[in-house]
């Protein structure tokens, strides 16, 4: 017992690799922020607390997470409730909570909540699983996601959907249930265009297929976009002289455009490379789920990693022009301190659904 | 759960992650794609996206060129001015720097409302902003002395194009004003740029609007420097990354020449009219003037409103260039051209007299048409005829005379065309003929017409333009460049055709003789100018009459009002026997073309022959 409470949870590869990915964040944030050290040295501050976080949040033993799952999710949902009836009002939007000095985006801890509590609700199910648990666990995905949507933040809200949908798929839903609702999701989306989707958002839609309609409105960003990637050629620009970021042109450098950065300054070669770590972690947390400890473990790890899977190829699709605008950061090296900290408490739990075993077998 | 169960749970977990992480794969392959063709694939034009973005270019704009007479004194020459320039991004609170420069230079009301008007756009992007135009030598003074207190104003150098002979040679010269045509003589720099272009001159991009102004605005306008601003996407600018400087205009060298072109002005005082004076041996126009006139530097550098209003509403038209766009029956002045005519086609010869009994009968209906004196000249030849100005051999000739074949003498003098090269919108009036009349009024050619134009009335009508190449012609025994204002070095026009007109060696020593004795014997109708000059001078004088008369009493009658008076007109040429220059006049209501219009070309060749 005592070899066991000496022993620090900790996997190198994610570490590692995690650390270089937000090293470089913090490197192109002082690009992307035209030299502004007090914005990065505020990140470094968030990216320290993050690693903090994470080793500690590893430590802790899955089944506290399968224990208190209930009551997490309820937080979250008090939490989302509260913001949305005393949260500032941002740009048309109740995103935050504010905590002491800290805001928090309160639709973050969703996206960790939601998972696990999914994943404790069908772990130990028969396969396959039952409509009863199908349908319970759809109504909550929708409520979670309506929850979210409603802010509105529309961008948030499916990936908090989709973290749900993650998990009830890699717990045995059947593949005739899900070709039926892909069908009925195909029938159903004129009336989602219709409406659920605000104008705002129809038109990010719309600007996808033809941005050179409205090149000073809607599709500014992504022509913008598009040019500072594609002007940045195989080497880039050079570090701190990509003209289309240094100069504005480019929308949000710092948030959801920050890849446009790298690509401007760093060219093709600082894509694959960034890119190739990002398929790193990715591989170790799929290696990590197909050799957890148990079934709940790897469903957690599975629905996590493919959530931050989700998230960053949303943003990269978004910002090379292949998907419509819509507010999500690049994970790992947006500017922004929720994001960071929610990343790193969900790697918390990865490592420690991937390195804890099982000393009893069952 | 049992063993069996959990590996089958185990299995299909396994191939459903995999199955999601190879969707991840995929996806992760078609960003990869997608930033390849986006950055290798597409390089170049990305590229260039990115340049026009950041790249803004804007025109420098060139001094234009001068324009000199023959001698090579400026007529139109660029005068510096200075503006009291602010850069606005310095300045924190234009209310107080107003406060802090008012002391120094003196501003009105207007001016102080549209600089605060204009301030904040000009700050927000970092461009110069005009404060105060053409400063007074004290204002410079005052400012320079404190310039260390305004680090955030400068005086900058503009010019405006001043001619210091801006009433002579208003019409001749054209003015400028600005113009928005130069954005398209540029391809490199966008259109919409030009409103930022760098000023060189106080009234911003002219361009020449009439005159030698218009005809040479390309070779005065020059070449437009560049200069090349990095720009941020609010279009501030940020840093100049290239400069080219702009090209001076090419200088006019024109044949005009200042003191005749005074004198000329002079000799017409405050009667309409207008003077042509031609260099026989180039061709040159040494002389082009119109009366009344206007200020050619008032109209280039601002009038006001009402000022222009009135110049537009007068009566005497002081816009109207007569002396290119003036229609005027060239009178008795054609009667050389009708002789000339005549023996050309052998209709008459220098021997040969006729009885001038002061009127003409035409024979088909006994049609009267009379001479200008009454009981006439008696016996008369050709030189008398010229001399005398007998109306009764020219209508004789006349009558003699196919209207066709006279038609295309006429036109082969210069008549119906436009003979200057390079005049700004002369008029090529018309030649009359049978087919003329008939397109025009619908009603055919009558003897009695071609009768009148032997004498230069009718249907005949010419520009003292036309007047003066005539002359020249004759001058010149019957060739002459074709004329220009602007010497050929630099004439950018095509062309240096000459006009020719054949007539035997001894035919042309007798005409010169004759149109010699009009001035200088003691019985030609010019003789009372005679004694004005120590220089010899050939010419014809005419007296174009506006109303057909057939009473003394209406003839009377008309005289009193200044309008209906005849215009009076000479040609003259000298000094003889080797004539140089030759010179058009034309008075408007002057009445008697001899004594009028004779002494203003006298004072015009006087002025050309002692250079």
């Amino acid at each position: 017992m005592s070899n066991r409470s000496a022993k620090i949870y900790f996997d190198p590869y994610l570490f590692f690799s995690l650390f270089a990915l937000s090293a470089l964040g913090l490197f192109f944030l002082y690009s992307a922020s035209n030299a502004d050290t007090s914005i990065v040295l505020k990140q470094s501050v968030y990216v320290f607390l993050g690693f903090a976080i994470m080793l500690s949040v590893s430590q802790a033993d899955p089944d506290v997470f399968r224990r208190t799952s209930l009551v997490f999710i309820i937080f979250s949902v008090l939490l989302l409730g509260i913001t949305f009836l005393i949260g500032p009002e941002i740009n048309g939007a109740q995103r935050w909570v504010r905590l002491g000095p800290f805001s928090f985006q309160s639709s973050e801890l969703l996206k960790l909540a939601l998972p696990i509590f999914l994943a404790n609700f069908l772990f130990d199910k028969r396969l396959p699983i039952q409509s009863r648990e199908i349908v319970i666990s759809l109504a909550v995905i929708f409520i979670a996601f309506i929850l979210v949507a409603r802010q509105p933040d529309l961008g948030t809200g499916l990936i908090v959907g989709l973290s749900g949908l993650f998990v009830l798929f890699l717990s045995g839903l059947s593949w005739s249930f899900m070709g039926g609702a892909f069908i009925a999701l195909i029938i159903c989306s004129p009336l989602i265009w219709n409406f659920l989707l605000q104008p705002f958002q129809q038109q990010r839609i719309a600007t996808l297929f033809n941005p050179e309609s409205d090149p000073f409105g809607a599709g500014w960003n992504i022509i913008q976009s598009k040019i500072a990637i594609g002007s940045g050629g195989i080497f880039g620009k050079g570090f701190g002289e990509g003209s289309q970021t240094q100069l504005n042109f480019l929308p949000e450098t710092k948030t959801d455009f920050i890849f446009s950065v790298i690509g401007e300054e760093f060219g093709f070669f600082g894509v694959v490379i960034l890119l190739s770590i990002y398929f790193f972690v990715l591989m170790r947390c799929l290696y990590l789920a197909l050799n957890a400890r148990d079934r709940f473990c790897r469903l957690v790890i599975g629905g996590l990693t493919l959530t931050f899977a989700a998230n960053l190829i949303i943003n990269l699709c978004m910002v090379v022009g292949l998907l419509p605008v819509v507010g999500m950061p690049l994970p790992f090296i947006s500017r922004g301190g929720s994001s960071l900290i929610s990343l790193f408490f969900a790697f918390g739990i990865i490592t420690s659904m991937g390195t804890h075993k099982k000393f009893l077998p069952q | 759960m049992i063993f069996e169960e959990r590996q089958i749970e185990k299995n299909n977990f396994s191939s459903r992650a995999i199955f999601l992480f190879a969707l991840v794969g995929v996806s992760f392959l078609a960003v990869l794609f997608q930033v390849f063709s986006l950055q290798v694939s597409s390089y170049t034009s990305y590229e260039l996206a990115a340049l026009n973005n950041k790249n803004y270019a804007i025109p420098i704009q060139p001094l234009r060129g001068e324009i000199l007479d023959r001698k090579g004194h400026p007529i139109v020459r660029n005068e510096p001015t200075f503006d009291l320039i602010t850069q606005p991004d310095l300045i924190t609170q234009p209310e107080l720097f107003l406060e802090l420069i008012k002391p120094v230079i003196y501003l009105s009301e207007v001016e102080e409302v549209q600089y605060l008007k204009k301030f904040k756009e000009k700050a927000f992007v970092n461009k110069e902003l005009v404060l105060k135009k053409n400063l007074s030598p004290e204002e410079i003074a005052r400012f320079n002395v404190r310039s260390f207190n305004f680090t955030n104003a400068f005086i900058g150098k503009r010019h405006r194009r001043i001619s210091d002979y801006p009433q002579v040679f208003a019409h001749v010269l054209g003015y400028t004003s600005r113009s928005n045509n130069q954005y398209d003589l540029s391809m490199e720099i966008p259109r919409s740029h030009w409103v930022d272009a760098e000023l060189t001159y106080a009234n911003g991009l002219i361009q020449g609007k009439t005159g030698l102004e218009e005809t040479y605005n390309q070779h005065l306008s020059g070449t437009h420097g560049t200069r090349v601003y990095e720009i941020n996407s609010r279009g501030r600018l940020v840093k100049t990354l290239e400069y080219y400087p702009p090209e001076k205009g090419l200088d006019l060298h024109t044949h005009l020449d200042i003191k005749a072109q005074i004198s000329a002005a002079n000799a017409l005082g405050d009667r309409k009219g207008a003077v042509v004076a031609i260099d026989l041996k180039s061709g040159g126009i040494n002389v082009l003037y119109s009366a009344p006139t206007y200020s050619v530097n008032k109209l280039s550098n601002g009038m006001s409103v009402d000022e222009f209003q009135d110049l537009i509403k007068d009566p005497n038209k002081p816009f109207f260039n007569r002396a290119l766009q003036g229609r005027y029956p060239p009178a008795s002045t054609i009667k050389p051209a009708i002789g000339m005519f005549g023996l050309t086609n052998q209709l008459i010869n220098w021997r040969e007299e006729i009885d001038d009994p002061g009127f003409f009968t035409l024979p088909e209906n006994g049609r009267i048409y009379r001479g200008w004196k009454k009981g006439g000249h008696n016996n008369v030849n050709l030189k008398k005829a010229l001399m005398v100005s007998s109306n009764t051999y020219f209508f004789k000739l006349a009558y003699q005379s196919d209207m066709k074949d006279l038609a295309s003498y006429f036109s082969s003098l210069g008549f119906g065309s436009s003979v200057c090269r390079d005049c700004y919108e002369e008029d090529s009036v018309f030649v009359p003929s049978p087919e003329w009349k008939y397109k025009n009024f619908n009603v055919p050619w009558f003897t009695g017409d071609t009768v009148n134009i032997g004498v230069g009335q009718g249907y005949l009508v010419a520009t003292p333009m036309q007047l003066a190449n005539y002359i020249s012609i004759l001058a010149n025994k019957g060739n002459l460049p074709a004329p220009a204002l602007v010497k050929v070095e630099n004439q950018s026009l095509d062309g240096n055709k000459s006009q020719e007109i054949s007539l035997s060696k001894q035919d042309w020593v007798k005409m010169h003789d004759a149109l010699t004795a009009v001035i200088e014997s003691d019985f030609g109708t010019a003789r009372s100018i005679r004694n004005l000059k120590d220089f010899q001078v050939a010419g014809k004088s005419g007296t174009a009459e506006l109303v057909s008369l057939d009473s003394k009493e209406a003839y009377l009658e008309v005289r009193d009002k200044e309008l209906l008076r005849d215009h009076s007109i000479i040609i003259a040429f000298g000094p003889m026997p080797n004539p140089q220059y030759a010179v058009s006049v034309v008075i408007e209501n002057g009445e008697s073309g001899g004594a009028v219009a004779g002494p203003v070309a006298i004072e015009v060749l006087k002025s050309l022959l002692n250079e």
